[in-house]
């Protein structure tokens, strides 16, 4: 078992940081945020959860995926594969599980998509367990647990005045070498967490083709504002729009990019074709399509439930939409 | 152009386009000649399939392919309405201009289980264009199939596509081509109204038949409802092509979504039988 004091854990992470990219929590205007650090001088030791999950560090809000050079008649375009190596600290067990989840799409599922996937393999995960649940914390009703080490290249919870440390891939190995006090890689504990809101669990797949036509949907609707907070807090969230964005160009050469951006099905233009036809134009069409990808399309389509009980679209919706709302309902017989 | 050029899903393959025309109102028929990569990527795709074009700069959007492959030709049509920002510039586009395409995506049409029997294909507007392709198969394997009968609409004369292509369709052996628009114009020669209206008066026999319907959504749902109320065929006969937004084509941007169907990699061809088990309305 390895043991690391605060002290012994900073001066590890800030020879890392020399090394590679670092990024962690941060205190920005008073929401956490995972940011690229020098050091681990202004880093949060003790957070709850982050505003914004992990997700956008391996699958960036707008990113460029190639730049378009147009060169008198001709076209060259330049695929731009993301390439820096980088270490994450102070990974959450919902965050890790929300890139297991949009591993089974991104890299599980032909084809690869070259962008997450680059990063992905290029970026070391540090978890951190959480000390105790947020007030809307539902992982442990998801299949998830606060100490979960799942998805984690190495775990750290604390411990006293240090962090128990387990190793859990080879990558992590090859970032615990650069430490004297790690001795290789661990055996995973068991976690076991006692489920938190009692009774709530995720709705089995037979239960929800037959609520599809339900009331419940235009009822939970009526409040909704198709404001798209929800799915971009969301860790496991991955709709995307592509577009080309203009650059500034010179010498007749004009450039631009090809970029991707988050999006959300709850959007109005979502499903709208250039023609006008839009087979999602009420707003419980929308707001229950969300929440069917997550419990009902999406583990069909590539396996996992696309929900890791982060909480974070509770907090943030303006008006109180309750994903735990709907998986009591849909989860009533 | 990298190696990479056959991994990345989301990488164009470039094309010149070697012949624009005005095909009908606000609609142009593009001629894409596909360079390195891509004329291997696209030397053996099926009717029905359908790409991505860029319109560099500003975006792509996808389109139904609008002919068949021709032996080592390397060259694709697209029949493309001008309606939103990356259709509005590629009909800036002239010869000699650059295009990506990204493809050949989706399911297309089962031609092989169509052999032997009689095909009916019905094209609302732009709809005819991914319909296209079919009629070529047939007319380039014309004893394959059976009797053949195009129903071909659209909302005025000045929007039917292929104009200059009746006459071929109508010179093949055991062809039918019924013309119908919803407003004619004073050279109009031939059926007025809905074609629905034109489905029932030519009234095809169920009998060992297959139809094979693109349009807009209602026109698709009452073209459904015509065929199985009226005239007995059972929705399994009726083979659709839906249209759905998408941004990457390959089962990733959750885009296209027809309840538990992707339309990018599930469709977008499906039988109405399929449709209709869908827990969601395509209309």
């Amino acid at each position: 078992m390895n043991y690391l004091t605060r002290q012994e854990l900073a001066a590890w992470l800030d020879r890392l940081a020399q090394e590679q990219t670092l990024i962690a929590p941060l205190d920005i205007a008073g929401n956490i945020l995972y940011r690229p650090v020098a050091d681990t001088h202004e880093v949060v030791w003790n957070f709850v959860r982050s505003f914004m999950s992990v997700k956008e560090v391996f699958f960036p809000r707008t990113e460029r995926l190639m730049l378009i050079e147009k060169i008198g008649a001709d076209v060259k375009l330049t695929e731009t594969l993301p390439d820096e190596k980088s270490i994450i600290f102070g990974v959450r067990p919902c965050d890790a599980r929300g890139l297991l989840t949009l591993d089974a799409l991104f890299i599980d599922n032909e084809p690869i998509d070259p962008y997450y996937a680059k990063r992905r393999e290029n970026t070391t995960l540090i978890g951190l367990a959480c000390q105790s649940l947020g007030p809307s914390c539902f992982c442990t009703n998801v299949g998830g647990a606060p100490d979960d080490p799942a998805g984690m290249d190495i775990m750290l919870t604390a411990s006293g005045d240090g962090y128990v440390a387990e190793i859990i891939t080879e990558k992590g190995e090859k970032i615990s070498k650069r430490f004297p006090v790690f001795d290789g890689l661990s055996e995973i504990r068991p976690h076991p967490s006692p489920a938190r809101k009692h009774g709530l669990k995720i709705a089995p797949k037979e239960f929800w083709p037959a609520k599809f036509n339900d009331d419940f949907w235009a009822e939970m609707a009526e409040r909704c504002l198709s404001c798209r907070i929800c799915a971009y807090v969301c860790p496991s969230c991955r709709c995307f729009d592509v577009r080309d964005e203009a650059l500034p160009g010179g010498d007749g050469q004009s450039q631009s990019e090809r970029v991707r951006c988050w999006d959300s099905c709850n959007g109005i233009p979502y499903r709208r074709v250039a023609g006008g036809h839009n087979p999602r134009f009420m707003k419980n069409q929308r707001l229950r399509n969300r929440f069917y990808c997550k419990f009902y399309y999406f583990p069909i389509h590539y396996g996992p439930v696309s929900c890791t009980g982060c909480g974070r679209c509770i907090d943030a919706c303006p008006v109180n939409v309750d994903i735990t709302e709907v998986l009591g309902y849909v989860g009533r017989r | 152009m990298t190696d990479n050029m056959n991994t990345n899903p989301m990488l164009p393959y470039l094309g010149k386009l070697v012949d624009v025309k005005d095909i009908a109102t606000e609609i142009k028929l593009f001629r894409v000649e596909m360079l390195n990569g891509g004329a291997e990527a696209f030397h053996d795709y099926k009717p029905g399939q359908f790409a991505f074009v860029s319109s560099f700069g500003v975006g792509e959007a996808p389109f139904g392919i609008a002919n068949i492959p021709k032996n080592g030709a390397n060259v694709l049509d697209f029949a493309i309405n001008r309606l939103g920002s990356v259709t509005t510039d590629l009909h800036e586009l002239g010869v000699g201009d650059m295009v990506g395409v990204r493809g050949p995506m989706g399911n297309g049409f089962p031609m092989d289980e169509f052999k032997g029997k009689n095909l009916i294909v019905i094209g609302g507007g732009i709809g005819g264009a991914p319909l296209r392709p079919v009629i070529q198969t047939v007319m380039a394997n014309r004893s394959d199939y059976k009797y053949f009968q195009i129903l071909w609409a659209a909302r005025h004369p000045s929007l039917l596509v292929f104009t200059d292509e009746y006459d071929e369709w109508r010179a093949t052996a055991d062809t039918e081509l019924h013309l119908t628009v919803d407003q004619a114009d004073s050279t109009w020669n031939h059926s007025v109204g809905l074609i629905t209206q034109l489905l029932e008066q030519v009234a095809p026999s169920p009998r060992n038949a297959i139809t094979i319907t693109c349009g807009p959504p209602i026109m698709i749902h009452f073209v459904n409802r015509v065929l199985v109320d009226k005239l007995g065929f059972q929705p399994e006969q009726n083979y659709v092509t839906l249209e759905a937004r998408m941004h990457c084509g390959v089962g990733k941007c959750g885009r296209c979504n027809l309840g538990t169907k992707l339309i990018c990699v599930d469709g977008p061809v499906f039988t109405m039988a399929e449709v209709g088990t869908l827990l969601e309305s395509f209309l």
